[in-house]
């Protein structure tokens, strides 16, 4: 018989496709300097405890208030804590909410989505609460939540990850929609392949991609969240450090020591552009229409 | 050809030697009513007696489809009948929209639920009616005793799982096989499907495949648990004509090696010239003709299956110019009608044929013709037509 030998391209453990979303990625630059700032926040997130120069809630009255200088890099605050080392731990504080908040988020989102998009006797029971989960305002779940269990860190990863779900279920209920008219769908089915193959062997995985893009998002939005409740006194509580909390208290020294807005406030910023970028990125390198094939 | 699996070749009547080891591989009653009583034209049990079905693998008897629709009922299958025979290659021929597609996904019950689906699907060895079946039933069948292969190799394949880790799931499913077992049966499947390499292939995944490798690593994972049919629908149309050609090749190894029954569809007379056994012409969802091939081809006796014929392009035949083509287009039905469906396009049709409906009867060229006026013809001494 008729075979004609081709060029062997060797595998890799990466999907083809996403391994060729990679490369994209990696030729943009903008997406990349993204990727490098996200990197450096979470490294310095983690290893917290080994670059802060100083323990995060030792004050020195001493050196209180005192503008950046060679030895408290972004100045002191009114009780003489470094600031540097305030903001890597707060950088803690961001990344530890945005994770859990976008994992919960998926851990409920994913499922409902998958369910929604894959039986459609559900699909209305489902949609109706996600509409109504999204007409319901942020703030007021979160200060309900906070009334009820306290303010804390987890108070503040589930109103936020609760907020996120409507989202998440958007996203993956249409996934699920598109995927499940793929011709690969209907041949597994013909293979003799239960609901629960496929939506675990074939929707779930070719979903990861929308999902992937979903976070990037969502991650932002709930690092800021944190900002947010912290600062509004709804999340994280002093002394731990947050970057919400130390906008809010640097709030009446704005005059006497404006370092203390404006480090917390560019970390912020920095962080939430660098990750919109990297998904902005990986939007652009993983999609659909462009990787199909 | 490639080394064949582990067992031996031939006629599978034997279970597969995993799972469990009742005589019957489908569920259901397994004294199911005789085939004997059954209307149609070949159904004595005995040798081989040349191109006629022997032992009948599948048996369909009055298969109606009709959708429900926005635009109302559409009668997509009008009573179909044909039968397949073991390790025969039955290919099922027509235009598009005759319902040859339909007919193929009813028989596993993959029609979607706005189809509504009467009449009878008898397949062995239990003769179990497969639309008596439940889902979780159909599932055993599917891909285990009937397998599909589809049009599209280029979507058919999942994107971001591995050729093996494809296979391998079908393994899993329906014969238990995992780790290194089931790698090992992956191997042996795509060395029978012809694709070099093959410990290689495992691990690649479907976008670093050619059409043709798709299409054959299709077919490895459609006989990977050794179905006693094969379903093919169309599965040469999106290829190009030298790998078409390799298709039907491994479609026809396949056969010698594991005994597999297949039910082509296609519109391609070369694909049915070059392997079918046999031949069910269908029009407007009816099943109107049923000869060996080499019968249809030589004296096609219904009007249509001569249209067809002539419409393939032919040097010898159409030096006056151009392509004969059969006027009209395929109808829409709503509901059966008691007519010939055919008559509105027919050169020969007469009030008989608007007014009553053929049944599918012995024509005079032996064949089962749906046709009032059978044609006497044989194609090689084709005169001119009216």
């Amino acid at each position: 018989m008729t075979t004609v030998a081709e060029p062997v391209t060797t595998a890799t453990p990466l999907g083809g496709s996403r391994r060729r979303a990679l490369r994209r990625l990696r030729r943009n630059p903008l997406a990349m300097t993204g990727l490098v700032v996200v990197v450096v926040a979470v490294l310095a997130a983690l290893l917290a405890d080994l670059i802060a120069p100083f323990s995060a809630d030792r004050t020195d009255f001493g050196a209180a208030l005192q503008p950046p200088s060679g030895e408290h890099w972004f100045g002191t605050d009114e009780l003489g804590r470094d600031q540097f080392s305030r903001v890597l731990f707060a950088l803690r504080a961001s990344v530890t909410v945005g994770l859990a908040a976008v994992g919960l988020s998926m851990a409920v989102g994913v499922p409902l989505g998958l369910l929604a998009g894959f039986y459609r006797v559900l699909d209305p029971f489902v949609s109706r609460l996600t509409d109504t989960m999204l007409a319901f305002p942020f703030l007021i779940l979160a200060v309900g939540l906070a009334a009820i269990r306290g303010p804390s860190l987890v108070t503040a990863v589930i109103a936020i990850g609760v907020a996120e779900i409507p989202l998440v279920v958007r996203v993956t209920r249409s996934e699920t929609l598109r995927l499940r008219e793929m011709d690969y769908v209907a041949a597994a089915v013909a293979s003799g392949a239960g609901d629960g193959v496929l939506l675990r062997r074939h929707i779930l995985p070719n979903a990861v991609n929308a999902l992937i893009v979903q976070a990037t998002v969502t991650i932002p939005a709930a690092i800021i969240g944190e900002a947010v409740l912290s600062f509004l006194g709804l999340g994280v509580r002093p002394p731990t450090p947050s970057l919400g909390i130390m906008l809010a208290s640097a709030q009446q020294l704005f005059r006497d020591g404006p370092w203390l807005v404006v480090f917390p406030g560019l970390a912020i910023v920095l962080l939430t552009l660098a990750l919109n970028l990297l998904g902005d990125g990986l939007r652009d390198a993983l999609d659909p229409r462009e990787s199909r094939r | 050809m490639s080394p064949a699996p582990s067992s031996p070749p031939g006629p599978s009547n034997t279970p597969n030697p995993p799972g469990p080891s009742s005589p019957s591989r489908l569920p259901g009653p397994s004294n199911a009513p005789s085939l004997s009583n059954l209307p149609g034209s070949s159904r004595l049990p005995g040798p081989s007696r040349g191109p006629g079905p022997t032992d009948p693998l599948l048996v369909v008897r009055d298969l109606t489809v009709r959708f429900s629709t926005e635009d109302g009922p559409v009668l997509a299958v009008d009573a179909a009948s044909f039968e397949v025979g073991e390790g025969e290659v039955l290919a099922l021929v027509g235009e598009s929209g005759c319902g040859k597609s339909v007919t193929a996904l009813a028989l596993t019950g993959l029609l979607p639920r706005s189809a509504a689906v009467s009449g009878e699907i008898r397949f062995t060895p239990s003769a179990v009616d497969l639309r008596q079946l439940g889902e979780r039933e159909l599932r055993e069948v599917r891909g285990r005793d009937i397998a599909y292969i589809f049009q599209e190799p280029m979507t058919s394949l999942n994107p971001v799982l591995t050729v093996g880790r494809q296979i391998g799931e079908v393994l899993r499913r329906h014969q238990g096989m995992r780790g290194e077992r089931a790698r090992r049966r992956a191997i042996e499947l795509l060395q029978l499907v012809g694709i070099p390499l093959a410990e290689r292939r495992l691990r690649e995944y479907p976008h670093q495949l050619s059409g043709g490798m798709r299409q054959r690593v299709m077919i490895a994972m459609a006989v990977a648990c050794r179905p006693r049919l094969l379903v093919a629908d169309e599965p040469t149309t999106a290829l190009d004509v030298t790998v078409q050609a390799g298709i039907l090749d491994v479609l026809r190894d396949l056969r010698a090696e594991i005994g597999t029954a297949v039910l082509l569809i296609t519109h391609d007379l070369g694909v049915v010239a070059d392997i079918a056994d046999r031949v069910v012409v269908m029009y407007a969802g009816r099943t109107i003709e049923q000869a060996s091939a080499p019968a249809l081809f030589a004296a096609p006796s219904h009007p249509y299956t001569r249209g067809l014929l002539d419409a393939v392009p032919n040097p010898a035949r159409h030096a006056d110019g151009g392509l004969r083509e059969i006027p009209g287009r395929v109808p829409v039905l709503r509901a059966t009608q008691d007519a010939c469906t055919f008559a509105d396009r027919c050169g020969y049709a007469d009030e008989v044929c608007r007014s009553r409906r053929p049944e599918l009867e012995p024509g005079p060229a032996g064949h089962l013709v749906r046709c009032w006026h059978p044609l006497t013809t044989t194609v090689s001494t084709m005169g001119k037509r009216r």
